[in-house]
């Protein structure tokens, strides 16, 4: 492949290796990423899939976005949820759904869940567990409904309902309890709102909103922030400061040309014929 | 009951001494618990492990342990000089846990007597705990020997005192201030158990800052406003500059007749406009950037920025 | 100690009614010591973007050129200027490339974008240091006293600010959440995006 040499090759670059090795050993650890200690589940009904997430990214203990979106989008009828290091699951989905749509523009079909399926696995086992990546890959084929989980490390299962991130736990005590086969679709939508609630609710790491997305074999409906537990209340007071009330040393004032106008002035007009 | 208690506890050693029994209830008010002062020194109780002095390392100081357990406060700027007038101390009133700032407003100076002031660098709870325990003993000496203590005695007492716990991580870097029959005095004392007489000692993350503008401007004969100007301009050269220094400077000056509390400075209003009207202080604010506002070439003057 | 905390600094952006505010320290440190109270973190991208890049400072100005080059690039092939929308994905594709070596800076972005109508709507994003994206709605903080301005700004800010207004909102939010960071402060810059210009105060801040 023949690259303009002003632009650096596709994939990772290690040029910052040796020196950010040099600090650590000098004792100063790696700042944190964002994380998603989230809750993911999805389950199978009779038409096809639910998926589910949270809407919380943590950097620590801190609360970095409050109302992030889990579900990615992978093909129209292939979605997957992320959890773990939220850069990486974003970038991954990102570049397994282009792959995808090549792969389907060179075939000329629909491609299948596995594929996808593949393409992760194949990606995360080659980074041994570097990309800290656990998804949860749901959707629709030809060949029916498919649900997987992904994990970091490019093991996968195939089960009728998954669970995934630190409100896992909590997600699967509600499908063991409530999931039967068949399950109509509202049954299903509302199975996955309880086990994503009650992650929200006993986990610390996810939290907020509820994020969901229905997959049939001809339509896919996401529904964004489906439920909303965690509203925040109006503020009993507000503190808008008077004007004038903070002090300041010196001030620029940068005009923008908001609309431009061509004027001709005088003249003949340029001969463009 | 409590031999009973004792049996089965892991600590078989003997919780409960004796002596100590001997004496009544009203004993432990009237010392502040301090303990007894007819015993010594006070003894605290170590933990039952065979070698203390390297388990409480581990916990306490976090050179040797990044992770410990109780963090000890290093960040302040403390200095003390001894001139012609007697003894200026001034300190920062900062206080940090990592980054964060944790309080602005906190009395560096310890009072130890009327005569005497300590100043406060490394564990806040210990200097203040020793401290005040070494105001006590001082005023044990003035009944017992119907005089004052020497500041050299008072500081030597703290020495020897700290030493005893040596390695077992007391914190402290502390300057014992005061006028005794021989005059102004200062000494530093520290945990190590060091202890220097001297006439100009800055202590804490700051005092490279401070001993740069103390060293500069320190002269034996300086007079009492010149004095006082040059230890506030010393701990705002070191606020301005340390990380973990700031927030207001607070201003002592020991005399013959004991030690006066001069004022309290915010460390922002010295960059901007100065002390205010304060005997010996300069007109305008200490910071550099307002000392040559229009006069630098990095802030040239408004006509000279037009041309 | 972090490396974050090598060389100090904060950065906070806020959204207001047809207006966004972005706001930094003027710290460079070396740890404790204070080296510069006139360090520049925002930098303008186009007339409508600015990038602010808090963290360590040699990255700081390597991106401050990468991008700077990379959008140059944008302008030049695509002919027209960078919308904000797709600068974030241009910083957020930046730093992800050193996932595995990455650059110690949390950029915050604060711009107008352009609507169909010929209006203006104002956005503001933040990433962590390997580029994971978090476009907010009401503001976004960074640095070593991003815990503090979490706090404040989580406090201070309200929904549809006037210009005039998000500037006093933005100014104190920074302004006491500095004052409670030891790696922060010594100064203050507030920039102020309108759609017919953009407001630079320098402001007076404590000097400790």
């Amino acid at each position: 492949m023949s690259s303009s040499s002003i632009y650096s090759p596709p994939g990772f670059d290690f040029s910052n290796q040796l020196r950010n090795n040099f600090m650590l050993q000098k004792g100063l650890p790696l700042p944190k990423a964002t994380s998603t200690g989230t809750t993911i589940v999805g389950c199978l009904f009779k038409d096809g899939i639910v998926l589910g997430a949270d809407t919380r990214a943590t950097e620590g203990p801190i609360v970095a976005d409050k109302n992030c979106e889990k579900i990615h989008y992978i093909t129209e009828s292939i979605r997957c949820c992320g959890a773990g290091t939220a850069a990486d699951t974003e970038f991954t989905t990102a570049l397994i759904s282009s792959n995808m749509e090549m792969h389907a523009l060179q075939t000329g079909r629909k491609p299948r869940v596995v594929t996808a399926m593949t393409m992760l696995k194949q990606m995360l086992f080659r980074y041994q567990g570097q990309v800290g990546a656990a998804l949860v890959l749901g959707g629709v084929d030809a060949t029916g409904a498919h649900l997987f989980t992904i994990h970091p490390h490019g093991s996968t299962d195939k089960l009728p309902y998954v669970t995934m991130g630190s409100g896992s736990l909590a997600a699967m005590a509600v499908f063991e309890s409530g999931w039967k086969p068949n399950m109509e679709r509202e049954d299903a939508l509302n199975l996955v709102k309880l086990a994503i609630a009650a992650g929200i609710f006993n986990d610390l790491g996810s939290g907020s909103n509820i994020d969901a997305c229905i997959i049939t074999a001809n339509n896919t409906e996401m529904l964004r922030n489906v439920e909303m537990p965690n509203v925040r209340v109006q503020k009993e007071r507000d503190y808008k400061f008077r004007r004038g009330t903070t002090a300041w040393k010196k001030e620029d004032v940068r005009k923008l040309i908001v609309e431009e106008q061509t004027l001709l002035i005088g003249g003949d007009e340029m001969d463009t014929s | 009951m409590n031999s009973f208690a004792n049996r089965f506890s892991t600590n078989t050693t003997q919780l409960h001494s004796p002596e100590e029994d001997n004496f009544s209830d009203a004993t432990w008010g009237s010392q502040a618990g301090f303990g007894n002062i007819a015993m010594g020194v006070p003894t605290f109780s170590i933990p039952d492990v065979a070698d203390p002095t390297s388990f409480l390392q581990l916990h306490t100081d976090d050179h040797a342990d990044p992770n410990c357990r109780i963090k000890i406060q290093h960040g302040t700027t403390t200095l003390a000089f001894r001139f012609q007038g007697g003894v200026i101390v001034a300190v920062d009133s900062r206080a940090t846990a990592g980054s964060y700032v944790a309080s602005g407003t906190v009395k560096k100076v310890i009072e130890i007597n009327p005569y005497l002031l300590g100043t406060m660098a490394g564990g806040a709870a210990d200097c203040q705990y020793w401290e005040t325990y070494l105001g006590m003993h001082c005023r044990l000496h003035e009944l017992r020997n119907r005089e004052r203590i020497s500041v050299s005695a008072a500081s030597k007492y703290l020495s020897n005192l700290v030493y005893s716990y040596k390695g077992m991580g007391l914190s402290m870097g502390t300057m014992i201030c005061g006028w005794d029959k021989t005059g102004p005095a200062v000494f530093y004392v520290d945990s190590d158990g060091t202890r220097l007489k001297g006439d100009l000692f800055s202590v804490g993350s700051g005092s490279t800052f401070a001993y740069g503008v103390l060293d500069q401007g320190y002269r034996w004969d300086l007079t009492d406003a010149e004095a006082q100007e040059l230890g506030r301009r010393s701990i705002y050269a070191a606020g301005h500059r340390d990380a973990f220094s700031g927030n207001s400077c607070n201003l002592y000056h020991v005399k013959e007749d004991g030690w006066h509390f001069i004022g309290n400075y915010d460390i922002s209003k010295l960059h901007y406009d100065g002390p205010g009207d304060v005997p010996g202080a300069p007109e305008g604010g200490y910071g550099y950037d307002i000392r040559v506002e229009g006069l630098s070439s990095a802030n040239p003057p408004e006509a000279a920025a037009s041309a | 100690m972090s490396i974050m905390e090598y060389n100090g600094g904060s950065v906070v952006a806020m959204v207001g009614k047809d207006c966004v505010a972005i706001a930094s320290d003027l710290r460079l440190g070396n740890q404790a010591l204070g080296i510069s109270s006139n360090f520049q973190k925002i930098f303008p991208i186009t007339d409508r973007i600015y990038l602010g890049l808090p963290g360590l400072a040699t990255d700081v100005t390597t991106l401050r050129e990468r991008f700077r080059f990379r959008v140059n690039m944008y302008t030049i092939k695509e002919e027209r200027e960078i919308e904000p929308e797709t600068f974030a994905h241009l910083v957020s594709s930046t730093l992800y490339e050193h996932r595995f070596g990455p650059y110690f800076v949390e950029p915050v972005m604060a711009g107008l974008s352009k609507t169909p109508s010929g209006g203006v709507k104002p956005f503001i994003a933040a990433t962590d240091l390997i580029g994971c994206l978090n476009f907010a709605k009401d503001f976004v903080v960074a640095g070593t006293a991003s815990s503090k301005l979490y706090g404040v700004a989580e406090g201070l800010w309200e929904p549809d600010l006037e210009a005039e207004d998000l500037f006093e909102t933005i100014s104190q939010t920074l302004l006491n959440a500095v004052d409670r960071d030891a790696y922060s402060g010594w100064g203050c810059i507030v920039h102020v995006i309108t759609k017919d210009k953009v407001v630079t105060r320098t402001l007076k801040g404590r000097m400790d």
